[in-house]
């Protein structure tokens, strides 16, 4: 067992995907000489060598776009966007180009690009450094859409998405990228798909991901002195959703929060209430409650504490789906 | 002397067979489509080359069988000029068996060895850059065909920074017919596509003419340093669009579009050998003619099950849903 940051835990399976497979490279903006503002990718081009390990341009478009022009000559690239609010330059190539070529190709085009995006807030920063913008990407047919939530877990989903045949966007939650925990090198992770139980209840299910998960857990641990029995899910996976595992925690709770960081309207959480209401509408004692962001741009950093969903914020939700 | 543009010019070496087979294959391929869609028999829509065959049929003998060729919503002359699959490429947008992309692609989505379009305008270029990082060095290039409108699109500026700066292989080949759809280049382009070019440090050459021999040997030694160098290049083609955008949806006027009739290299080419030009037209009309009847007389393609991608939530929620009262 090693003890790593997630941040580290990112980088050493970068390095291990990258000993592994030639063709792997790593591109984005500062990701070389400086590797990376929040070093993801630091030491990787002194090891791998420039052509492996690319600073480009500030140009979001242009570095997928590039990505997808390397990936079809037979490279597995993996490109930084070095905040959540820079992607959405690149929303053109990642929508029109990155999620469809493969589908209109009916298969024989494959693109095995990994768009890495750390995402949220929580760390003091302006609002294009802050945003949650998954739901852009689990919207758009053709991607997968992953998120780590804990450094075990970032190390393997990262070599996983990079295996991956299929274009991934892999949020990692920046606030969370100084978090440490024991990881085995040598273990293999879950499969890149599958949702993690990451607490075991019986009276309420949450259903998180990437920075909420900590949240989620921090909440069950207080509801437990209240004499709930909170049981969290660690999504991991947005799209494909891993929708087995959620269904047979809500059937058997009948009651469920779901929690994310990104405004409620129209987010990714409407999906999750949806589906969860269609295959346990019997077994639920309450309406699928939301909790996340308001409708607003990301506040100035001063003000973030009242917009992120926090321990309260999860609480008072789980108070209401008892309250039915 | 006054020389029009329509007068037979001294040309040589004259076109070979092969070249007049490969415009006028493509003529009338564009000319089908469009009464195709006149009848209903295609849906969807489509964006014709006509007047604009010449520009990939000059380069098709420049480019290797190693070289990437990007396209547009413009794309069947360039396709057509690279690959002689006809029947693939009108089965691919009739949606018919035999299709190339399975019918799924359609006219402007073509994808066939090493040869990809898309309709989005600029979309191609960053790809085409990186296909082309990869290609430095090899002696291939990247090509990538734009027209002048796509010249607003900042991904555009984004592809010719990269390739510049790391010396890439990347052929741009601009169709600059002088109308973005129903704008006029005067209204949609400040200043020139050779500036912004120069801009960047990126070579540009200015084609005029409309003869695919001439443009070959003004073109061949440039290319050639595209791939030797390599180095990025913007060759730009002074050229006419004579047919609509899409289809009937002209809106430039009987005189703006008779200016452009007169440019076409059909005229010319006809003029100056009356007979053998009949001869070639009338036995690549003869094809498109079978072409087209073989292949409206296919059956609808039956794509295979699409790949294996993320799977798609619906198809979990089909298979576990349980929808009685417990």
């Amino acid at each position: 067992m090693t003890t790593l940051t997630l941040a580290k835990a990112v980088n050493e399976g970068l390095r291990r995907a990258m000993e592994e497979d030639s063709k792997v490279l790593v591109m984005g903006e500062d990701v070389g000489k400086l590797g990376g503002v929040f070093r993801v990718t630091d030491g990787l081009q002194k090891e791998f060598g420039e052509d492996r390990v690319i600073d480009t341009p500030l140009a979001e478009s242009g570095i997928i776009g590039t990505a997808i022009g390397l990936a079809l000559r037979g490279y597995r690239p993996v490109c930084e966007i070095q905040f959540d609010g820079f992607v959405f330059p690149a929303a053109d190539q990642i929508i029109t180009q990155l999620a469809k070529m493969p589908l209109r190709s009916l298969g024989a085009i494959k693109l095995p690009v990994v768009v890495r995006i750390p995402c949220g807030g929580g760390i003091g920063a302006v609002e294009h450094h802050s945003e949650s913008p998954e739901a852009y990407f689990t919207h758009t047919a053709g991607l997968r859409v992953m998120a780590c939530s804990n450094p075990a877990d970032a190390y393997t989903m990262i070599q996983d998405a990079v295996r991956c045949d299929d274009p991934i966007i892999f949020f990692e939650p920046k606030r969370r990228y100084w978090d440490k925990a024991e990881v085995d090198l040598a273990a293999p992770g879950l499969p890149l798909d599958r949702a993690r139980t990451v607490r075991q209840g019986s009276d309420v299910t949450l259903l998180a991901y990437g920075p909420m998960v900590k949240t989620c857990l921090s909440a069950a641990a207080a509801a437990e002195e209240e004499g709930r029995n909170v049981e969290v899910i660690d999504l991991r996976s947005l799209n494909p959703l891993d929708l087995d595992v959620l269904v047979e925690s809500v059937t058997r709770t009948g009651r469920c929060v779901v929690v994310h960081e990104a405004p409620v309207f129209s987010g990714f959480g409407a999906e999750l209430a949806a589906r969860i209401t269609e295959h346990c509408f019997y077994n639920l004692e309450a309406p699928v409650l939301r909790v996340g962001g308001f409708s607003t741009p990301y506040p100035p950093s001063r003000l973030e504490d009242h917009y992120l969903p926090d321990l309260d914020r999860v609480l008072d939700a789980v108070d209401r789906v008892f309250a039915y | 002397m006054i020389v029009t543009a329509a007068s037979p010019q001294i040309l040589r070496p004259p076109p070979s067979d092969q070249d007049l087979r490969s415009l006028l294959l493509i003529r009338h391929f564009e000319l089908a489509l469009l009464r195709l869609f006149e009848q209903g028999a295609v849906s969807g829509t489509t964006h014709t080359c006509l007047g604009q065959e010449y520009v990939p049929v000059a380069l098709a003998p420049l480019l290797l069988d190693e070289d990437f060729v990007f396209s547009n919503h413009r794309g069947h002359g360039h396709f057509l000029a690279r690959h002689a699959e006809p029947y693939g490429l009108l089965a691919e947008i009739m949606g018919r068996e035999g299709a190339l992309c399975g019918g799924v692609g359609g006219s402007q989505h073509v994808y066939h060895r090493r040869f990809l379009s898309t309709g989005v305008q600029g979309e191609s270029l960053p790809v085409a850059t990186g296909v082309a990082l990869k290609l430095a060095g090899s002696g291939a290039l990247a090509c990538a065909y734009v027209g002048d409108g796509t010249w607003g699109e900042g991904a555009v500026y984004e592809a010719l920074n990269m390739a510049a700066l790391w010396r890439l292989p990347l052929l741009v080949v601009v169709e600059h017919n002088g109308i973005a759809q129903s704008t006029p280049t005067s209204a949609q382009l400040a200043g020139t596509i050779g500036a912004r070019a120069a801009a960047f440090g990126v070579r540009h050459h200015r084609i005029t003419s409309t003869d695919v021999e001439e443009i070959r040997a003004e073109l061949a030694p440039l290319v050639a340093a595209v791939r030797s160098e390599p180095a990025p290049l913007v060759a730009e083609f002074v050229t006419h669009r004579i047919g609509p955008h899409s289809k009937g949806d002209d809106t430039r006027s009987p005189a703006e579009i008779e200016r452009a009739r007169r440019s076409d290299w059909h005229a010319r080419y006809a003029a100056a050998d009356p007979e053998r030009f009949a001869r070639i037209d009338q036995e690549q009309r003869a094809f498109v003619d079978r072409l087209v009847a073989e292949v409206a007389a296919r059956p609808l393609a039956t794509p295979a099950a699409p790949p294996a991608l993320a799977e798609e939530p619906d198809r979990i929620a089909a298979a576990g849903a349980t929808g009685r009262r417990p």
